[in-house]
Parts: C-alpha cells; structure tokens; sequence
C-alpha cells in the first residue's frame, strides 16, 4: 500500500461502502421543526430592531384539514365570476392598490389559482395518509404544509392590502409549494400499495 | 447532500424580504427553520440552545439579506449563517470553560446518549442520532459539516479556527466511533477494503 492511500486509511478508517452508508444515512435523518414560538420571538426582535416592517401582529398558522381554506375563499371570490365567463369579475373585491401598481395581468394571477385548485383537487383526490409512514416524509410533508398555511395566511390577512404584484408572488410560491407536496403524497400513497 | 439545496424561493420573495417585508422573511423561514434548527440541534443537542440559534440566524439573515446578491443559492447563504452561528456557539461554550474548541474526546463517556426531542422515527435512524449525540460536540460538527452538508476540511478549518489536520482527525475519530452503526455484511467489508476513499 502506498503512503498516501495508508494515510487515508487511517485518516479515514471507513471503506467506501461504509463510508456511503454512513453519508446516506446521516442524510437521511429527519428535520425538526422549531417550536411555533419561535417565529414569535424572532418577530418581536426584528421589530423592536426595526428590521422589518411593522403591522398587525399576526395570529400563530396552522394548517387545517381544509387544505388551505383561506386560500379558497379568495380562490372562489376570484373564479367564480372567471368560470361565469364574466370579462368584468363584479364580485371581485378590488385590491386596494391602485392600478399604477397593477403590472401583473389578473389573467396570469387567476390561471394561478386555478392551477391552484387543480392541484387541491388532485391531494383530495389521494387516499389518506398511510399508517405506516416515512419519518422523513411525513417530517417534510409537514413543513411544506406549514409553508403553504404562513402563504394562505398572508393571502387572506384583512388588514394588509396586496397589491397583485404581491398576490402573483404569492400564488405563485403557492402553486409551486402545492406541486410538491402533491408530489410527496403521490410518492407516499405509491409506497402504500394504492 | 445537504437539505438546504432542495429548498427553492421565489427571487421575488427575496427581493422582498430586503425590503423589510415581513410576509416574505415569514415565507424564508417556514422554508428553512427546519433544516436550522435541525443543525443547531444536532450542534448543540439542547433544545433550548438550538432555538437561540434559529433566532440569531434568522435575525441575521434580515440584517443582511439586502446584501444577498444571488450569487450563491439562498440556502448556501442561511446555512452558512446557521453553521457560523452555532460554531460560536459551540466556541463560546468552550471558551466560557475555559477551553479552546479543540480535542473534547476527553469528556465523553460511552453510553451518553440524551435524546434531544427528535420525533419518533425507525430505529436506525433513531440509533444513529443517538451515536452521533454521544459524540464530543467538535467531531459531531465536523461530521455534520463533511458528510452531511459538503463542506471540505479546508472550509471546516477556516469555520473552526483550526487546520485541516484537526478536522481530518476529528473525523477519523467519529468515524471509528460511528462504525458499530454500519452494519454491512462481513464479506462486503473485505471486498471494499482496498477501496478506502480520503476524507
């Protein structure tokens, strides 16, 4: 054995087949989620440090069972009058924001919430979680649920005006969050037999 | 590889967060508070200690996110600001005993497990994490840092103030410690042997 490989060895002391099922594993273990309060404090900091910008303060998120219910309320506001083929949607409530700001075309913003609806109707439409799960998806699921409830609660906050720049933003990471974790049930429900 | 590069945010929602917008660093950290606290938690194995850390981390990260180019991805970023955080950590821990952060081999005894509230998970896993908690805090970092984030010796040394030695040292310690856990076939362990790969 050559020096360089007798120094590895003992730096090392892993085969490679160890050393890949050490990596692959290590990898594997599931993320923890902080406590719910912590956002809180962090918050609080950043705005007694004034590092963002003050407003309401907020009620803690949670996902509910509904799959994003607060979304499909303004979801619904917005379609119902798109799927009545309505070209002035009267039953819009009008962002606050003036039209200067209005640079997003509302059909881009309103194809999102479809996509967005498409995409619940495809979760509902998975069998219920199995019993026996992944650690480390349920672990993910959960926080991609998570991310999607803090996004429905910033949609459906009614004392923050958005401006459809905002919402497109939003509805947007919505979407994509959405195609995720379909993703993830999908992946789950297959390993489940379904 | 590390989780920190899996998570993707909409570049609108960053240039956002410079702005101040408290929706969009609320929409950062669902992101990745887990992955953080994850990291601080296996740095540290307090609870209490690993959520101080999320808190300094994501503090930073609005003090300097308008200074966030894009250059790297924005995971790269916070877990550099995360793994920063809880070095100085781990180093102030040290440095408040009286120690430099160095060789902590000394201070543990086999059997010390704690759990540190991971949720219930397989057993493998679950005895995994238990073995790398009972490392000394600096090898279980330099095993997280290598192995499971990416980083090279060179960059662990210059995170811990200390040389490439030390970090290989470290590694090569745990990794001894760590072996019981890899439960390959005899034979398999043979064939590969010749196969040994640097660290």
């Amino acid at each position: 054995m050559s020096k360089d490989k007798k120094d590895k060895e003992m730096i090392c002391g892993l085969t490679a087949d160890e050393r890949d099922l050490l990596q692959q594993q290590l990898s594997g273990l599931p993320d923890v989620m902080p406590p719910r309060a912590v956002w809180q404090r962090i918050r609080e900091q950043a705005e007694a440090e004034g590092l963002i910008n003050t407003g309401v303060m907020r009620r803690p998120m949670t996902w509910n069972g509904g799959l994003g219910l607060a979304a499909a309320v303004a979801l619904a506001a917005i379609l119902v009058p798109v799927m009545m083929n309505s070209p002035e949607p009267g039953g819009i409530t009008e962002p606050s924001v003036s039209q200067a700001t209005n640079d997003i075309p509302l059909s881009a913003l309103q194809s999102l919430m479809v996509e967005s609806r498409q995409l619940e109707s495809d979760l509902r439409s998975l069998p219920e979680e199995p019993r026996v799960r992944q650690a480390g998806t349920v672990a993910t699921i959960s926080e991609i649920e998570d991310r999607i409830a803090a996004i429905d609660y910033q949609l459906n906050d009614p004392t923050v005006a958005m401006t459809d720049e905002d919402k497109h933003i939003f509805w947007r990471e919505r979407v994509r969050l959405m195609k995720l974790l379909v993703g993830l049930r999908y992946a789950q429900a297959q390993r489940a037999g379904y | 590889m590390s989780k920190f590069a899996d998570i993707q945010i909409d570049p609108a929602i960053v240039k956002r967060a410079a702005r101040g917008d408290s929706r969009a660093h609320e929409i950062i950290y669902r992101a990745f508070s887990a992955p953080v606290y994850s990291i601080c938690l296996r740095f540290t194995r307090v609870p209490a200690q690993a959520e101080d850390l999320v808190q300094e981390t994501f503090i930073e990260i609005m003090r300097s996110i308008a200074k966030f180019r894009g250059e790297a991805a924005l995971g790269s970023w916070i877990r550099r600001i995360a793994v920063s955080k809880a070095l100085m950590y781990l180093r102030s821990a040290w440095t408040a005993r009286g120690q430099s952060l160095g060789d902590d081999w000394h201070e543990v005894t086999p059997g010390d497990v704690s759990s540190h509230g991971v949720p219930s998970r397989p057993d493998d896993a679950l005895d995994l994490d238990a073995a790398l908690a009972n490392l000394p805090a600096t090898s279980r970092a330099v095993v997280w840092l290598h192995d499971v984030e990416g980083f090279t010796h060179k960059e662990i040394a210059v995170l811990m103030g200390r040389t490439e030695s030390f970090s290989k040292s470290q590694l090569s310690r745990a990794y001894q410690r760590l072996r019981p856990m890899l439960s390959l076939p005899e034979d398999d362990v043979r064939s590969e042997s010749a196969a040994l790969r640097g660290c």
